[in-house]
């Protein structure tokens, strides 16, 4: 089994299955005839919602967007419709849900910006997999944690003061939370970086405020699973 | 076309309402009661009681008597051994499969036991239609309520029962939603509601936002294996504890059923009282019978844990919805083990806020599942509920480890894709697991179906890709579908449910209904026939029980005619448990005679009070 890498195919237009007329391809409905139309393999969540590529988005307007196409598609109002009108509210119900699911989030919008950007995904640099690289920005942290969390461990292990290891162990969990709150404040500039230069920017530019984005990201998530091994070892305390 | 009706299809009882004139309203007999108890039983010469006459069945014939089996849909014989030990019926099946329930010579799937129980639904609402002077009374279309936390296995059941039920299910949507949109008709129209559904057999918790008249659930969670049912079956173990001591005689279903039923009737009381007895008349297993006091301190004392068990899921459906119980605007309890005292409390105390209840908690579900009917057939829009997927759903790799391919609490209809290569050359096939959970081994979730891709183009091993699309439509009920990409070549796929019936099985049982129709028409006749007895018993005893009898008769009864009506009552008494449908109907009409003069004195009685102290001039 291979991770999902669907190429995106570039389809420019849609043809409405209910008159033959032709479509631009975000759009919903068809032109001639306002029927619904089946969904084009464009999967850009951000031109689905009719929103601007910016990561900054308010959420009860994207909330208001969610239920406003909702009520569009949604196969409760096909019922007595015809199977072809059926077939594309029930298509264009689910993504409308995955895109509202990627877009609520920042982590997962910004995943999605990644992709249709063409970056390679942060997640198939698989932390779950339990493999994955150090980044080199944090090598330093992750050395020193681990020699501790190795010794806590032991200390266990011989019977020592449970109280006395917490303690330690809040300690070494203390750089580790400054580093999450510096990546997540990074993060946020970045996509503030990102939206400014949407519009005047060279691609140049652009790509260099993903790509900055990206291995924060990847950092990020690194420093999510040491926080979660502490918890861990906390745990076992 | 035909008429729309919402069901909820329950653990104990079950109920059919429909919207008329943009209000939905629940179907009840004649004698006002709504709740059909989801009973089934099976008579000597195979004829099929549902219903309260299935009801009183479980003490004269229980090993022929179904009840609770919404607790078996969708599942195996290795899910239910347990509890499958105290029912009065033989639960079988063979391992991997379906349970198959024996009552009497005959077998039965679970979702063939639901369907007869929509049946009598559909029979049920057709006579009110029918009442109501409708030309077009047939009703072929329904919406069908399920827990929340139900997967798709016991929603295909469900779906399945419909349509052994010769009913198209338009729907299948959660019992919680459905309670939110029967109260969300007059209520404000926005703020997050928790629903608390505490029914004879399931629990479940849903957390929904409502805003512009979109009910959107955001978080669900629940146990299907938690309900009322459990509290009787503490009182029951009580009793049989106690008894034990004293008679090592093994457990008869006919002991457990009286057993059963005086513990509810105590459970009941102790909703209103703070004390009560449960009292078991003598049988032959308890020549002495029973007798015990139980204060609501020991009772709560006693199902504590279990209304305990329900906190956990609360607290998961919060914090899935990313909520404080605090942030919460309105609670609204459904069920009815929300009756209990107990549990008002403790939902009231983890809220800090008292819970709704001006609805109905065994209709409100009803009420809502015809709200939805409407929706769909009717094209009104001011609402529109987005429910959720309860369950992840993944797909099993490597290691029989769980690949999550829609997560859980997703709106549906929501969608999911994989990718698929071979791993040998030439390999024309792929073997795909299915599987519902949250656990990351495949063999902690619920397998829901195992499958072959077939029909890849031969290629050298890793070349293809196939895309396999998982599609959780509005139901909540999978599909899936695949294609080769390289090709284009849409694939076939054999899709064989873990738990549930084939397509074919379901064909079969419906050919199988149509021949017992005969058998089911003739018990329903005995049932209408028994229904009429049971109305003129009740209104003659209730006559004769007054107290001021004499009084109201003012003498004007003969002690002869009184005799009569005593003896005609005692007739039809004796001959109400018997099946032979004339007799009972001759003797009812007896006893309708016997009682005439009876009704007359009573009726010109009343008109006299009414009237008393008023002139003429007044009437």
């Amino acid at each position: 089994m291979t991770p999902d890498l669907i190429p995106v195919s570039p389809v420019s237009t849609l043809e409405c299955r209910s008159c033959g007329a032709g479509a631009p391809v975000d759009e919903h409905f068809c032109p001639q005839c306002s029927r619904i139309l089946a969904l084009g393999r464009h999967g850009d969540y951000f031109t689905f919602f009719g929103l601007p590529r910016k990561l900054t988005i308010a959420q009860d307007e994207l909330e208001r967007r969610f239920r406003e196409l909702s009520r569009k598609f949604h196969p409760d109002y096909y019922y007595n419709a015809t199977p072809a009108e059926r077939l594309a509210s029930l298509e264009r119900s689910s993504y409308l849900n995955d895109a509202y699911r990627a877009l609520r989030v920042p982590a997962t919008r910004i995943e999605h910006l990644l992709a249709i950007e063409g970056l390679p995904s942060t997640k198939s640099e698989g932390t779950e997999s339990g493999a994955a690289k150090v980044p080199p920005a944090l090598l330093e942290e992750v050395f020193e944690l681990n020699e501790e969390l190795d010794e806590i461990r032991e200390q266990r292990e011989s019977g020592a003061d449970p109280a006395a290891l917490t303690a330690r162990l809040v300690a070494a969990r203390a750089p580790i939370d400054r580093k999450r709150e510096e990546h997540e404040r990074q993060i946020e500039e970045l996509s503030a970086q990102w939206d400014s230069r949407l519009e005047n920017a060279s691609p140049a530019e652009r790509r260099a405020t993903l790509e900055a984005l990206r291995e924060t990201l990847l950092e990020r998530n690194y420093i999510n699973n040491l926080l979660a091994t502490i918890d861990s070892v906390e745990r076992g305390l | 076309m035909g008429k729309v009706v919402g069901i909820d299809l329950g653990t104990t009882n079950s109920l059919v309402a429909y919207v008329r004139d943009g209000e939905p309203r629940v179907i009840r007999d004649s004698a006002g009661d709504a709740l059909v108890p989801s009973v089934v039983s099976v008579g000597d010469e195979g004829t099929i009681f549902v219903g309260r006459e299935a009801q009183r069945r479980l003490l004269t014939a229980p090993s022929r008597t179904v009840y609770s089996v919404k607790r078996f849909m969708g599942r195996g014989i290795d899910d239910v051994q347990d509890e499958a030990a105290l029912l009065p019926f033989t639960v079988g099946g063979d391992p991997g499969g379906v349970v198959r329930i024996g009552l009497g010579e005959r077998e039965f799937s679970p979702p063939e036991i639901s369907a007869f129980v929509l049946r009598e639904l559909k029979q049920r609402a057709e006579e009110h239609f029918r009442e109501q002077g409708e030309f077009d009374f047939e009703v072929d279309r329904a919406v069908i309520t399920v827990p929340a936390y139900f997967n798709d296995a016991q929603r295909t059941a469900t779906r399945d029962a419909g349509r052994l039920a010769g009913l198209e299910v338009l729907r299948i949507i959660s019992e919680p939603t459905a309670a939110s949109l029967a109260y969300g008709l007059d209520k404000k129209n926005r703020g997050t509601i928790a629903v608390y559904d505490l029914g004879g057999g399931t629990f479940d918790i849903s957390i929904l936002k409502v805003e512009d008249g979109v009910f959107q659930a955001l978080a669900t969670s629940g146990d299907t294996h938690l309900g009322g049912d459990d509290i009787d079956r503490l009182l029951v173990e009580l009793v049989l504890d106690d008894v034990g001591a004293t008679h090592a005689s093994p457990r008869r279903p006919e002991l457990v059923q009286t057993i059963r039923k005086a513990v509810i009737q105590a459970k009941w009381d102790l909703s209103d009282h703070q004390q009560a007895e449960i009292r078991v008349e003598p049988l032959a297993d308890l020549p002495n019978g029973y007798r015990r006091a139980i204060t609501r301190a020991e009772f709560e004392a006693l199902i504590r844990p279990l209304v305990d068990r329900t906190l956990g899921p609360v607290r998961q459906a919060l914090s899935d919805a990313g909520l404080e119980p605090g942030e919460i605007d309105e609670v609204v309890l459904v069920g009815g083990a929300t009756r209990t005292p107990l549990v008002r409390r403790l939902v009231g105390e983890l809220f800090g806020k008292t819970p709704h209840s001006d609805l109905n908690p065994d209709e409100v579900v009803a009420l809502g599942a015809a709200v939805q009917a409407d929706i769909l057939v009717s094209g009104r829009r001011e609402m529109l509920l987005l429910d959720v997927t309860p369950l992840s759903l993944g797909i099993e790799t490597i290691g029989g480890v769980v690949s999550k391919i829609i997560m859980r609490n997703s709106t549906i209809p929501a969608s999911g894709r994989e990718m698929y290569t071979t791993s040998v050359d030439n390999q024309t096939a792929v073997d795909i697991h299915v599987a519902q959970g949250e656990r990351e081994l495949v063999a902690d979730c619920r397998s829901l179906a195992r499958f072959k891709l077939r029909g890849i183009p031969p290629m050298p091993a890793g070349l293809p890709r196939v895309e396999v699309r998982f599609q959780i439509d509005a139901n909540g009920i999978l599909s899936v579908g695949a294609r080769e990409l390289r090709t284009g070549v849409e694939q076939a796929i054999e899709v064989k449910p873990s738990y549930g019936l084939t397509d074919q099985e379901v064909e079969r049982m419906l050919i199988e209904s149509f021949e017992h129709a005969q058998a089911d028409f003739d018990a329903r006749l005995l049932i209408e026939a028994r229904n009429e007895a049971e109305t003129v018993i009740n209104a003659t005893e209730k006559s004769l029980r007054r107290p001021d009898f004499a009084g109201v008769t003012g003498g004007e009864l003969s002690a002869d005619e009184l005799t009569q009506i005593e003896r005609a009552l005692a007739d039809l008494k004796r001959v109400m448990a018997g099946s032979e449908r004339e007799v009972i109907h001759e003797k009812t009409h007896a006893l309708n005679h016997a009682t005439r003069h009876l009704a007359e004195v009573m009726m010109n009685r009343s008109v006299r009070e009414a009237l008393a102290g008023r002139n003429v001039k007044d009437v």
